[in-house]
């Protein structure tokens, strides 16, 4: 045995929020799952076994959660697996979903990332129990600010991503922030959390879980809706502090997206990917990845911000769906953008619908940027080679 | 496990007896007791002498400072043979100034720096503290010497095997030397 | 159906009841280890899978650290499980199915010792109606113990054998932790600790690592005279709430069993998670493992429980009865959760 095709054909979200007070932690994971299912127009006996990821368990002080969740997931008598990559879990946990199935092990994998923040404190659980924690924008926040003086990206730059990734939310109901009134003056003049960044340029603590089904090129072809192909996968992690590291494109950055291309066929990805969800939780993120991932030449990720490239209506659209910065459920925060970049090519993305989307990448990262998960999903197996 | 009264719980507050219950706040407490492991110790009782040490990886030199016990970049143990004296000057590389969010047992309010060092004679710390610098004086290419709590006052109570942050009661932090910034040239490469 | 893959280097720490050292330093040695003896180049490893729990330790992303102990630079293709390192010994196994990558490596690590395993394994109870109990290891145990005793399924003297004979096998196990010659009239005499359990019926708290390198099948060919076999694994879990299980039985055992293909020959020994006494003989009952299968010649986990280490553990030790010891068939067991909630079984076998 070896690989063999994989596609999507079930997408659930939850409505992400503040707080999702109205579902307990099974609740709003099987809310998920429940409209996955509903896509795929299966039941929970179609499927074969579960793969659950999320962030680290002090963030809802339940530990090893896979196991109180195996109920409310149908897992009972079932293969359950749960992942743990750091903020890239979400698109490792899919990853291994698609393992599963792509090697024949299983023919329908239920995959499922979540995170509920208001249940616990994650600034808590990140800052150890311990005072003085300089939660995730701390540890970032010098490293845009390398970025910039290396890159000589004017600072309007990071404003300009937050107010394109809101405007973009108002089009997703499921997103948490919906700010219809943002401006660039307003992400300007947001409090100075971590210098450079600002207020409106962090993404928010959400409650929310997404789920997917997975399954093989008979399964696929049985849907009832147009299934989502798996293109190319990667995951990539290295050493998080080392002297000399260079923290603003990490080399596991960079090789985890040429795996990907390789894997996915693709030899240009400014012009072969028509839509990409990157993982960007501080804005000045979404120019550094372009640029990581070798979308972009050095210098060069400002500009496509800069000349609105990454807009809806770009040519290289970034995070249609309104992205980190809009809904932050941690652990499911990953594989939203691997659940959006499958329902852009799809065609069901509704109002954040790109045209003609035929070609997605999707990446995670997570951990010091240190953590890499990255797919490519297209409308046919052979989307790229059309693309040419 | 023990139940605990968080300061801004609710109870205060008026419950109307008829309204569904949707939550419950669950406190809980854990406690671990960590071993201090050789290398950290022996980083530790140098603290107490006012020497910073590190260990050097034989293969490729670079620095680990506390120690480690191995570097993770060649997969070599390194051992007591290898720990070298550091200097205690150096260049601010880079810094980051936190808002602190308020969580239980936060205890910062007001935005503070830290800062990433590059020592004279090599090697690196990150997640350093500049006492008595205002933030917005806190840049890059800074030089900076190390402040030592005062004999009788030092201590490495709080010094744990997760790396820094945990040294305050032997190193108060860092303070300007005065002299001029350092050319970006002589950092940029090891900013982390 | 499926390739077969090997198990071609294997390696563990002994079992601490507390290390001094951290867990990437106690990691470090085995990694190197497990990959000096299946003889690759680090460098060469196509595919790298932890398992390991930040609750243990209590530390928020303690896994970050132990991939220090890995070697992760220049960068690896590496994914982590928050389950023991038996599922990431699963991952890899799936992960090297797809046949462009030829070896993994595996392993799992813990610490048990900083923190208070009463206090700490509640929090992997449903949360809403279980943690706030307390509900923990020892107690839930007892219940499953007493069950079985109700049941006739068991008897006190059988656990009190089984763990006598585990702690005289763990005699000359340099990785163990409990071991001795224990006359089982004598550990009847020994108070309970909690009814119907008495202390050589609880496994002790310990820190340690195992590490495994996998292969698919030409390479391992070509790296081992000895390669270990994977002919079958699967693993399932069954519901959580205590109450609505009936705990004499373990049918994600019985079904994960069934799947791995134990019962399709004769089986030579098993090296099985038993964290407790009765578990064993409930696990041998549902796999089907008869008299004349030798149980846990490590001493297994009533002698050394490295929690996140102690199921691949399990596959070190079967490898060992194959490569070392010229068992032909044997069966490794890892286990999640409280009272059997989670069980993998794998069938490894020699040439």
């Amino acid at each position: 045995m070896s690989s063999q095709a994989a596609a999507v054909i079930g997408i659930g979200q939850t409505k992400h929020k503040k707080k999702r007070d109205d579902v307990s932690l099974p609740g709003l994971v099987r809310e998920a799952a429940q409209r996955a299912l509903d896509d795929a127009e299966l039941n929970w006996t179609d499927i074969d076994a579960v793969v659950l990821g999320k962030a680290p368990d002090p963030f809802e002080g339940v530990m090893m959660p896979e196991l109180s969740m195996a109920d409310a997931l149908g897992a009972n008598g079932k293969p359950m697996m749960r992942v743990h990559t750091a903020g890239s879990v979400g698109g490792s946990t899919a990853l291994v979903a698609t393992h599963l199935v792509q090697t024949g092990v299983h023919d329908r994998v239920l995959t499922v990332a979540y995170e509920k923040q208001a249940e616990g404190n994650a600034q808590w659980g990140l800052a150890g129990g311990r005072s003085g924690g300089m939660g995730a924008g701390g540890i970032f926040a010098p490293w845009m600010r390398t970025y910039i003086n290396k890159s000589g990206a004017p600072e309007d730059i990071g404003w300009k991503v937050a107010v394109k990734d809101r405007q973009n939310a108002c089009k997703n109901p499921y997103a948490h922030l919906h700010l219809p009134d943002i401006s660039i003056e307003k992400v300007k003049e947001s409090p100075m959390l971590w210098d450079p960044i600002h207020f409106l340029e962090s993404c928010p603590s959400s409650d929310g879980a997404v789920a997917m089904v997975l399954t093989n090129e008979a399964g696929a072809k049985k849907a009832p809706r147009k299934p989502a192909w798996v293109l190319g996968t990667a995951m990539r992690s290295e050493l998080g502090t080392f002297p000399g590291r260079d923290t603003v494109r990490p080399q596991a950055g960079v090789e985890c997206a040429h795996m990907v291309f390789d894997a996915a066929g693709i030899t240009n990805p400014r012009e072969q990917i028509d839509i990409a969800e990157l993982y960007v939780p501080f804005s000045w993120y979404e120019p550094m990845w372009l640029e990581g991932h070798d979308i972009a030449g050095p210098g060069e990720g400002w500009r496509m911000v800069e000349d609105g490239s990454t807009q809806i209506t770009g040519d290289f659209p970034v995070n249609p769906s309104g992205g980190v910065l809009s809904s932050n459920p941690i652990g499911a925060s990953g594989m939203l953008r691997f659940a959006e970049a499958a329902l852009q090519v799809r065609g069901e993305a509704g109002e954040h619908q790109v045209a003609d989307a035929h070609v997605g990448l999707a990446q995670a990262y997570g951990g010091a940027a240190q953590y890499f998960a990255m797919w490519v999903v297209g409308s046919s197996l052979d989307a790229v080679g059309a693309r040419k | 496990m023990t139940d605990t009264k968080q300061p801004d719980s609710k109870q205060d507050e008026a419950v109307d007896p008829n309204a569904p219950i949707t939550g419950m706040d669950y406190f809980m407490k854990l406690e671990y007791h960590e071993l201090i492991c050789p290398v950290v110790r022996e980083f530790a009782d140098a603290l107490m002498e006012k020497r910073l040490i590190g260990h050097k990886c034989p293969k490729c030199s670079l620095i680990y400072s506390p120690p480690r016990g191995y570097c993770p970049i060649c997969t070599v143990q390194t051992t007591k043979a290898d720990e070298i004296e550091m200097q205690t000057r150096g260049i601010v590389t880079n810094y980051t100034v936190v808002t602190p969010v308020q969580y239980y047992g936060q205890e910062e309010t007001e935005p503070f720096a830290k800062v990433s060092l590059q020592l004279d004679g090599g090697g690196n710390l990150s997640l350093q503290d500049l006492p008595g610098v205002p933030v917005e004086q806190v840049r890059s290419g800074m030089r900076v010497e190390i402040v030592w709590a005062p004999d009788g006052e030092r201590h490495v109570d709080d010094v744990t095997n997760r790396s820094w942050g945990s040294a305050e009661g032997a190193i108060r932090g860092w303070k300007p030397t005065g002299e001029p910034d350092a050319d970006p040239s002589e950092y940029s490469d090891k900013v982390f | 159906m499926v390739n077969d893959i090997a198990i071609v280097g294997y390696a563990q720490s002994p079992s601490w009841r507390a290390s001094e050292l951290t867990e990437p330093q106690f990691l470090f040695p085995v990694i190197s280890e497990a990959i000096e003896r299946a003889g690759v180049e680090r460098r060469e490893i196509g595919f790298t899978c932890a398992g390991s729990c930040d609750y243990l330790s209590g530390q928020t992303f303690a896994f970050v650290m132990n991939l220090e102990a890995v070697g992760a630079w220049p960068p690896i293709s590496e994914s982590h499980v928050e389950m023991d390192g038996a599922w990431a010994l699963y991952e890899a196994w799936v992960r090297l199915q797809h046949g462009d990558i030829d070896t993994a490596l595996v392993f799992g690590s813990g610490k048990s010792s900083p923190g208070k395993p009463a206090e700490i394994y509640p929090l992997q109870m449903d949360p809403y109606t279980l943690t706030p109990l307390g509900a923990d290891p020892v107690s839930l145990a007892a219940l499953q113990a007493r069950a079985m005793l109700d049941a006739g399924k068991i008897t006190e003297r059988e656990m009190a054998e089984i763990a006598a004979r585990s702690r005289k096998s763990a005699i000359g196990n340099p990785y163990a932790q409990v071991s001795g010659d224990d006359d089982p009239e004598a550990l009847l005499k020994e108070p309970y600790v909690t009814a119907p359990l008495r202390r050589h019926d609880l496994p002790p708290i310990s820190d340690g690592a195992c590490a495994i390198v996998l292969a698919t099948a030409d390479k391992a060919k070509a790296l081992s005279k000895r390669p270990v076999w994977i002919r079958g694994i699967d693993h399932r879990i069954d519901i959580h709430q205590p109450g609505m299980r009936d705990l004499t039985e373990s049918p994600s055992t019985r079904l994960a069993g069934k799947k791995a293909g134990v019962g399709d020959a004769k089986v030579d020994v098993a090296e099985l998670s038993a964290t407790f006494s009765h578990q064993e003989k409930l696990l041998c009952e549902e796999l089907g493992l008869g008299d004349d299968v030798e149980i846990n010649p490590s001493g297994g986990a009533l002698a050394a429980n490295p929690v996140m280490a102690v199921g691949l553990a399990r596959f070190a030790e079967a490898a060992r009865q194959i490569a070392e010891h010229g068992k032909h068939r044997v069966v490794a067991h890892a286990t999640s959760g409280q009272a059997l909630q989670q069980n993998l079984v794998a069938v490894l076998e020699g040439d």
